[in-house]
């Protein structure tokens, strides 16, 4: 138990240190080949962490009943978990409402869907030339994964795989705290930490 | 942080990538779908998987903003309770 929560205050740190370089801006350039193995969304590790992050964000916040707030700390804690080694969790860290803001702002960046149209285009001329809905919803999917709108056609298959399984476990660990908050007595194992 | 990521993009052009990587990385993506996943041994086009993959993470978003709206109603009411909010820490720390 003093290892696991050593090991824990570890990540606690070595997370905050993460989010404080985030802050300043500063970027390491990390290659992947495969980033579809760079977190274990599924591990228990993962959702423990997140649950403790997020739930020290709210607590944090000066106005915890706003829903947006909760929204924001939710993405932001969830790409903190990430260690900002995809494009998606990269994008959050950088934009303090993530996709929340970039959806108040939608209209206003009309213009760059052509950009992202002839960036499609240079980058995958055959698929473009035989495969023209691929195309288009590859596009669609870009806009959803933040950070996405622009990237190659292979890439942007990549980081919806890791954005995916990243939602998946925030969703889990939203529910757990969700259920555990109203009860006088909390599940025996709300969360499967046993 | 525009010009970043147009030089980010540029990079990602400058990838050559086969057809048969492709239809690796989307034969994984089929299997996060659980639409998909459900019937992995038919053959599905790219753009069904694409499909999908976009209703799947607007479904995720959806859930995502049900449990912020939800967690901030209980934050309301059990803000002041610091022995609830003992008992949560003990239970995530």
């Amino acid at each position: 138990m003093e290892s696991l929560s050593f090991s824990l205050h570890s990540n606690l740190h070595s997370l905050t240190l993460l989010q404080h370089s985030n802050q300043n801006k500063k970027r390491r350039k990390i290659t992947h080949q495969n980033s579809l193995a760079l977190t274990p969304w599924t591990s228990h590790t993962q959702h423990r962490l997140y649950s403790s992050n997020l739930l020290l964000a709210l607590r944090r916040n000066s106005n915890p009943t706003a829903s947006l707030q909760v929204r924001a700390a939710a993405d932001r804690v969830l790409a903190a978990t990430a260690k900002g080694r995809t494009r998606w969790s990269r994008a959050i860290l950088a934009n303090p409402f993530g996709r929340w803001r970039k959806q108040r702002q939608r209209h206003h960046k009309k213009v760059k869907n052509c950009s992202a149209n002839k960036c499609m285009k240079k980058t995958t001329p055959d698929i473009r030339r035989r495969l023209p809905a691929v195309q288009k919803k590859a596009r669609v999917l870009g806009k959803l994964i933040p950070g996405c709108r622009k990237v190659s056609f292979p890439k942007l298959l990549e980081e919806a795989g890791d954005y995916i399984s990243a939602l998946e476990m925030q969703v889990r660990a939203m529910k757990a705290l969700a259920d555990l908050l109203p009860t006088g007595a909390p599940p025996p194992d709300p969360i499967g930490l046993s | 942080m525009s010009s970043r990521r147009s030089r980010s993009s540029q990079s990602d052009v400058s990838t050559e990538i086969t057809d048969a990587q492709i239809t690796d990385i989307i034969s994984k993506l089929q299997q996060l779908i659980p639409e998909l996943d459900a019937r992995r041994s038919d053959k599905v086009s790219a753009s069904k998987v694409l499909q999908e993959t976009c209703n799947y993470i607007k479904s995720l978003h959806r859930e995502v903003d049900d449990l912020s709206d939800r967690l901030s109603q209980l934050l309301a009411t059990t803000d002041s309770n610091s022995a609830q909010a003992a008992i949560i820490r003990s239970l995530l720390l």
